[in-house]
């Protein structure tokens, strides 16, 4: 057989790539809505991106280049961290499932390039990119220059993303690889709450800021290729040669990259052993099987990345919420302010709960085939609960401590503390309920878009919100009072949730138990 | 004899498609059953009805005599489980696993400890035991899902596919456990298409097919003087036509002619 020409390679992996796409539509009417879905948030996106891009045509030139070099320079920097955080959404990212074909190094660099250029959001950047050309040149030149300059930019994108996952993939297929980027997930949760603060604080003159920021990342490669196009000229012209070197250097360092990637096998994980358990739970607890689901829970909460993700991300919340509550409000901070984010950080730290056997997913048959009453379901949630308010309150107890001496109310700390702690009880009672009631399967790949396996959104969608109204309605009897100033109603709240999670408890087991196949069922989605 | 396992019209679909149309599996106490079937025969689903992991549409089951959906405690008692395809407790080591599943059936810790740490020495995982589940292999994995199936010791044993991608030296570790096990009276059903293993191992056969128990018995019987691979094809209907045309091209000697 001859070997492919490069159009030909272009052509069968182009093709190859829209059969997978649509192969993953075939008969799942959830993940076509979905697609559809994405097709329109792509297309007004794209449509929206081009728009405003084309607007800057009006602003000032000196604002409007500014603008053009931070947002290709933004655009570059989220191709490069975003395929990695959605790894495995993109049956084409990884070369090890291509390795086995007779393909040249260069078809398959070819082949992987289109690949990842032909697609929806792609689609959608290049032509919000293109936007540039109506925004920025100043003369004929520019426009001449423009068409390379978006063109490049857009390789550069491509190229650089390329490499990085590829350099990366050997180590994105170990287990402790994956474990430390879904970790690294969080890093986005944080970066996207960056400009709400600087926003909040106010932090000088946006207009200085924006060109300081441009002046910075003008001789960054992004920076050049918009540049180019505002110039137009013989500096333009030098700009481009050297992003288009640089292009090519990047493409030859990825096809460098894949071909060690294919013939490097499979870095194999180190298992590492853990320590034999101290029986610390032992200790407090009698022996049964509560305290061995305590003891598999606390177990679970350092040793999974997806507990780790949803601790994490509960403080961070209550963390930027709290800066953004202080920098926002005219005046010192009131009292009732220590008490609201307490008490957001325990609905935060209950909303975990509520899908609570969505991360054993897969495993939790084990729970299944041996538990033969609903008493037994009861346990394990209250085992559940437990290990969960034993990482909660302390938690809780040094967030309010911190909010009330943040906020310079050193009184309103103990209220804080009680009326989280009732908040929590309250969460952890609804989402005993919604767990039951609405399950769905935890991705074991965390990617930092989506929180449910395909097809199941919608469920995880509804189980959240339907979570979040349920603790927030309950939970209002008692922080409107202490908000209002009755500050005594806060002794309540404590035992108010606790009765809320004995309630929701008994309500969940006995739902529960009672669809037991189906809740394996649902949280055992493939994903 | 009683019978360990016996079910009724077990029916389930999924959809428009049948994927177990009436199963009447019936096993006898003690014996050492193979359950045997081409891929989608409906093997696994008919395990995990009669484990109680999945609602039958239709029909029963019963284990020793107790309804699986009406009886729930004392069927889940008796029974040991060890799925296919489904996951173990992954971030727990070999031994935290074995001990959390026997402290959630209720037997006491000091005696879980002792019963894991036998089952890990004859499975031969004592070295492993400190591991984390997620980083075993396949075999370590049957092995160490096998000793949790069998910590507190059930009365009948379900296994779906227990040797599919397990080493000889393990599936010689898992048959010895298994002969054991069923030489002092309990039973041991387990669903595989190796027929020279279900062959050397049991005593009682029921071969599924489509969605229906085609041949039920003891071994001789549903053997029939033949080899059970042969058996097993005359039952399913694995014949020889069709393969004939076709595929010319196929082989050294179809070089020759371009």
């Amino acid at each position: 057989m001859s070997p492919l020409s490069h159009v030909n390679t272009v052509v069968l992996f182009a093709r190859l790539k829209l059969r997978l796409m649509a192969g993953n539509l075939r008969g799942d009417l959830q993940r076509k809505l979905g697609f559809i879905f994405t097709l329109v948030m792509a297309t007004g996106l794209a449509a929206l991106g081009f728009f405003l891009m084309s607007l800057l045509r009006l602003a000032p030139p000196d604002i409007a280049s500014s603008l053009v070099i931070v947002a290709f320079a933004f655009f570059l920097f989220a191709w490069m961290i975003v395929p990695l955080l959605a790894f495995g959404l993109d049956d084409t990212l990884d070369p090890a499932k291509l390795s086995l074909f007779p393909l040249r190094t260069r078809t398959l660099a070819v082949g992987m390039f289109t690949a990842s250029v032909t697609g929806v959001w792609p689609a959608a950047m290049l032509i919000v990119t293109f936007g540039a050309l109506i925004a920025l040149p100043a003369n004929a030149g520019g426009v001449l220059l423009g068409v390379p300059a978006v063109l490049l930019q857009f390789a550069l994108c491509v190229v650089t993303s390329r490499l990085i996952t590829t350099s990366l993939s050997s180590a994105l297929r170990t287990r402790r690889g994956r474990d430390v980027l879904a970790v690294a997930a969080l890093l986005v949760v944080v970066l996207a709450q960056l400009p709400n603060l600087v926003m909040n604080r106010n932090l000088g003159d946006p207009e200085a800021m924006l060109h300081q920021m441009a002046a910075l990342l003008r001789w960054t490669p992004p920076g050049m290729a918009a540049h180019a196009i505002a110039d137009g000229g013989l500096i333009g012209l030098a700009e481009l040669s050297f992003l288009a070197l640089l292009v090519v250097a990047l493409g030859w360092l990825w096809i460098k990259a894949l071909s060690r990637a294919l013939i490097t096998p499979d870095v194999s994980t180190q298992a590492a052993s853990v320590r034999r358990e101290t029986g610390l739970v032992d200790r407090i607890l009698p022996d049964g099987p509560l305290a061995a689901i305590v003891t598999k829970e606390l177990k679970y909460i350092r040793r999974e990345p997806r507990f780790r993700v949803g601790w994490f991300s509960a403080v961070v919340v209550t963390l930027v919420l709290s800066f953004s509550l202080s920098g926002s409000a005219e005046g010192p901070p009131g009292q009732g302010q220590p008490i609201v984010i307490a008490t957001v950080g325990a609905l935060m730290i209950a909303l975990q709960s509520g899908n609570t056997f969505g991360i054993d997913g897969r495993s939790l048959w084990m729970n299944a085939v041996t538990f033969g009453s609903e008493r037994s379901l009861a346990g394990d949630l209250a085992g559940r609960h437990l290990a969960n308010a034993l990482v909660a309150v302390p938690l809780l107890a040094v967030i309010a401590v911190g909010a009330g001496l943040f906020a310079g109310h050193p009184g309103a700390i103990l209220p804080a503390m009680l009326a989280a702690w009732g908040a929590l009880g309250i969460g952890l009672g609804v989402g005993a309920v919604t767990s039951v009631v609405l399950p769905y399967s935890v991705p074991e790949r965390m990617n930092a878009f989506s929180g449910a396996a395909p097809g199941q959104g919608g469920q995880a969608f509804a189980s959240s919100i339907g979570a979040m109204l349920g603790i927030t309605l309950l939970a209002l009897p008692f922080v409107v009072p202490i908000v209002l100033g009755f500050v005594w109603v806060c002794v309540v709240a404590p035992f108010y949730g606790l009765l809320a999670e004995v309630l929701g408890r008994r309500l969940a087991a006995r739902i529960g138990f009672a669809r037991m196949p189906e809740l394996v069922g649902a949280v055992s989605k493939a994903s | 004899m009683t019978d360990a396992v016996r079910t009724h019209g077990l029916f389930k679909r999924y959809g428009q498609q049948v994927a177990v149309a009436g199963v009447d599996l019936v096993v006898p106490a003690g014996s050492f059953a193979g359950l045997v079937g081409p891929n989608g025969a409906g093997k696994t689903t008919t395990l995990s009805m009669i484990t109680g992991l999945l609602r039958p549409d239709g029909g029963s089951a019963e284990v020793d005599g107790f309804h699986v959906w009406r009886d729930p405690v004392e069927v889940k008692a008796r029974i040991g489980v060890l799925p296919e395809g489904l996951r173990l407790f992954e971030r727990l080591s070999g031994r935290e696993l074995l001990l959390y599943a026997g402290r959630l059936r209720g037997i006491p810790k000091s005696e879980v400890e002792q019963r894991a740490s036998e089952l890990l020495a004859v499975m031969d995982l004592a070295g492993a035991a400190d591991k984390l589940v997620v980083d075993y292999s396949t075999g370590m994995r049957k092995k160490i899902g096998l000793a949790a199936a069998l910590l507190h010791n059930p009365s009948v044993l379900f296994l779906d596919e227990p040797f599919e991608g397990v080493d000889p030296v393990s599936a010689n570790t898992l048959t010895e456990v298994l002969q054991r096990f069923t030489a002092s009276g309990s039973t041991v059903i387990f669903s595989s298409h190796v027929m020279d293993l279900v062959e050397r191992l049991c005593d009682w056969v029921s071969v599924m097919s489509a969605g229906h128990i085609v041949a039920q018995g003891p071994l001789e019987d549903v053997r029939g003087g033949r080899s059970l691979n042969q058996a097993f094809l005359d039952l399913v209907g694995g014949s020889a036509q069709g393969r004939e045309a076709g595929l010319t091209w196929l082989g050294a000697k179809a070089k020759e002619t371009p």
